[in-house]
């Protein structure tokens, strides 16, 4: 019988840029135009098989208005990976962005695995962070990149797929090396095949 | 006999695990949109902030303002309805009442009665949750547990020279140990990011499942997952069924092993040689105060001996921590009538001798300097107690009825010398409260069960038989045959022990109680026989008035299996629906009009 295992994953970014519809689709498969803001944070969990293992992820997907912002450690602290928003439509969420990758190391757990999402790719018209951009970003500091879009159900199952297979096996040391690197100073980041 | 065998232990272990795995156990094709907190529930029932209300009535902010004193700062939900009196008492029994050095954190519990009933919208809701509980979890009706998180510390900015903040919940549930651990997440992020915390958390709480007993519920709350059971009244009374499986990291999940009970040995260490006098004086209702130090270890104490009694219910009044500010001080302090059936904890040195004419009281010391303690074997005179400073112990004058049980005190003293944790000497006392409260009840539970009528007394046609009446005599008798010497070893004057039980106000709550289910079943069986009836054949030899009658008589005999949720077989219900469509149906139309009508409006 496979383990399950909890991972507690949070979603931080700018308000607006559609964490809350992430989550959605991924947990209900459902989008919603008129969300409310979130209010501290809201919890939903969704189990996954990941070879061996389910891995049951406890989402706290947190709100991104400012008077939130001090909050956000109670949901960083003892996260197995952070996912981090922007909007691809709007560049100053991608300026937050990187404040939260700063905030992650200096204050997150060291072994957070930490992917980027730019949301909204379905705007690509009127796009103001390019992918290339991103992208090379989130190499430089080893973490998952991917664009999704919540309303047309692009890459978000996907998204949380490539968090599963960063997250390391319960006692199994045997692994191969993956597309994507947590974002620590430690030595080669592990991964396995999966799913 | 008096702790778990390993193999009862395991037994439990594999079957909370059990639980456990079943309740994790989805697989990924079959998760339900919400898998997160909503589960089950249909969400159209409630109402922004019902949920919330189903675990609490209001979290309130207590500071302390120069000019004004203590004062209640902020109330969450900001709609929350307190009186004035209420906001008082709240502000007095949210602070360490004495000037004891709580320097730090501390947290503690008081209860107060409610000035006003309201009711909560979703009412019926709740008692369906309630009626599942234990006694000793159900809702408390005419009163409010506050659940205190209290901050003090050194703060040169303020004027005062301190910085004092308390954190409270007001709650109808006494989940102790469920909202102490909750407070221990909530309060010391309050005091660092102030009120979004609160919206947060009240925002959390709003999403939570119901406290529905029997539930592996996950709670979740300021960005970790607190699981626990309410327990059911169909437990096994002394087994716990939620258990860690595997150590897992508190900043995700924690598993609360416990919703309400305290750490009895911990509590009774102070006056452990005394116990079973004191469940004697708790069992029968008797004056007690405890006089402690602080308010922590005052209702600790408090707690502690009212759970003492458990699986029965201890009925009077109880107060945790209670102040000279308190609305029913005077009520409970008059020297012109006897003391009151009710525990109260205090800390304030004036209530030793306010209260110097109570017959039982307890004396704890510092729970901290614990060494001494041990020692103070005897029962103190009462003359002996003139203020706080007096030593720890009890003074009493009381006789008790039951002859002492050395054995249980030896096995926890070799448990101190032995160094045993803390949790198995507290497994052992819990249990052997149990097994003494259970030998006494069951010679009680088996006379009233004797009360009720034969099954075939039952008769479709008149009105359901009545439950005999308890006669003390009859049930003395009983104990010759199957008295507490069939299940406890201890000696004594058990017979004095039930004449003294049976005047208090704990036989009184437990007999209604009793009563009440037991008519409920008469009633149950009732309905069930008047549905095996066949109704059409006795309407045919009957006028229409009678006809209309008996429909009448029957929807009034469904409305209130439904309200009192009747412990009728399954389907019972619908029968009755049906049978009564049928004889509407039998009838002229003019009449099948009127007689539909109150259904559909």
């Amino acid at each position: 019988m496979a383990i399950i295992r909890e991972l507690k994953v949070c979603l931080l970014g700018d308000t607006g840029v559609g964490k809350s519809s992430i989550v959605c689709r991924f947990v209900q498969d459902h989008f919603d135009h008129n969300i409310s803001p979130t209010i501290g944070a809201s919890f939903l969990t969704k189990t996954v098989p990941c070879g061996n293992e389910l891995h049951k992820f406890l989402i706290w997907d947190t709100a991104g208005q400012e008077r939130f912002h001090s909050l956000a450690p109670m949901y960083y602290r003892g996260s197995a990976a952070a996912v981090i928003v922007y909007d691809i439509t709007k560049l100053d969420s991608f300026q937050t962005l990187k404040k939260w990758v700063k905030e992650l190391k200096e204050h997150g757990p060291e072994n957070i695995v930490v992917a980027i999402a730019g949301n909204k790719n379905d705007l690509g018209d009127i796009r103001e962070v390019p992918m290339k951009e991103a992208k090379d970003f989130a190499e430089s500091i080893a973490a998952i990149f991917i664009e999704t879009s919540a309303r047309n159900a692009v890459n978000v199952e996907e998204l949380f797929q490539k968090i599963s297979r960063q997250i390391p096996p319960l006692e199994n040391p045997e692994v191969d090396s993956n597309e994507s690197f947590k974002l620590t100073r430690q030595a080669a980041p592990s991964s396995r095949r999966c799913c | 006999m008096a702790l778990q065998t390993a193999e009862e232990i395991a037994e439990q272990m594999e079957e909370s695990e059990d639980i456990l795995e079943h309740d994790v156990q989805v697989s990924p094709a079959e998760e339900m949109p919400g898998d997160g907190p909503v589960e089950e529930e249909s969400e159209q029932l409630f109402l922004p902030w019902d949920r919330f209300s189903a675990w609490l009535h209001c979290i309130c902010v207590v500071g302390f303002d120069l000019e004004l004193g203590q004062a209640v700062e902020v109330i969450y939900p900001h709609h929350s309805k307190l009186t004035e009196k209420e906001k008082t008492s709240i502000c007095y029994l949210s602070f360490p009442d004495s000037n004891s050095g709580c320097l730090g954190d501390t947290q503690f519990c008081f209860r107060f009665r409610q000035a006003s009933n309201i009711q909560p919208s979703l009412g019926c809701f709740l008692d369906r949750c309630d009626r599942d509980a234990p006694v000793c979890l159900k809702r408390d009706q005419g009163h409010f547990y506050g659940y205190v998180y209290f901050r003090q510390v050194r703060d040169k900015s303020l004027k005062r020279g301190y910085f004092q903040k308390s954190l409270v919940l007001i709650s109808k549930l006494p989940y102790v140990t469920f909202f102490h651990s909750l407070l221990k997440l909530l309060a010391p992020e309050y005091f660092e990011k102030q009120e979004p915390c609160l919206e947060a958390a009240c925002n959390d709480i709003d999403r939570w499942p119901t406290p529905t007993p029997g539930k592996i519920l996950n709670l979740p709350i300021m960005g970790v997952v607190m699981k626990l059971r309410i327990p059911t009244c169909y437990d096994k009374p002394g087994t716990s069924q939620l258990v860690q499986s595997t150590p897992g990291d508190s900043l995700v999940s924690i598993v609360l092993p416990t919703i309400h009970e305290v750490d009895l040995f911990r509590c009774f260490y102070p006056v452990f040689f005394h116990i079973q006098m004191l469940w004697e004086l708790v069992l029968l209702g008797e004056s007690l105060v405890v006089m402690a130090p602080s308010p922590s270890d005052s209702s600790d104490t408090v707690l502690a001996l009212v759970s003492c009694l458990s699986p029965l219910r201890y009925c009077s009044d109880f107060r945790p921590y209670f102040t000279i500010h308190d609305s029913e001080f005077k009520e409970y302090t008059t020297r012109t009538q006897a003391p009151p059936s009710v525990i109260l904890g205090v800390t304030n040195p004036f209530f030793a001798k306010t209260l110097q004419h109570w017959p039982h009281i307890i004396r704890i010391g510092d729970m901290k300097q614990t060494g001494e303690v041990a020692k103070q074997m005897k029962v103190k005179k009462l003359k002996n107690l003139k203020t706080l400073d007096s030593k720890p112990g009890v003074y009493s004058a009381y006789k008790p009825f039951l002859n002492k049980d050395e054995d249980i005190i030896k096995q926890l003293q070799k448990g101190v010398q032995q160094k045993r944790p803390s949790a198995a000497q507290n497994a052992i006392l819990r249990r052997y409260f149990l097994e003494l409260t259970q030998s006494f009840i069951i010679p009680l539970e088996r006379y009233v069960a004797s009360l009720m009528p034969l099954q075939k007394t039952i008769s479709p046609w008149k009105s359901p038989p009545q439950l005999r009446p308890f006669l003390q005599e009859e049930f003395m008798k009983t104990l010759e045959k199957a008295g507490p010497q069939l299940t406890s070893r201890l000696k004594g004057d058990w017979i004095g022990l039930y004449r003294q039980f049976l005047k208090s106000p704990n036989f009184d709550g437990w007999f209604r109680n009793r009563r009440k289910e037991m008519m409920q079943k008469l009633e149950a069986l009732h309905l069930e026989a008047l549905c095996e009836e066949d109704l059409q054949l006795r309407i045919q030899k009957h006028t229409e008035v009678e006809t209309v009658d008996l429909v009448l008589k029957l929807k009034d005999k469904l409305t209130k299996a439904e309200n009192e949720q009747l412990p009728v077989r399954a389907g019972t219900l619908t029968k009755l629906q049906t049978h009564i469509e049928s004889i509407i149906l039998s009838l002229p139309e003019d009449l099948q009009g009127i007689l539909h009508k109150p259904a559909t409006l």
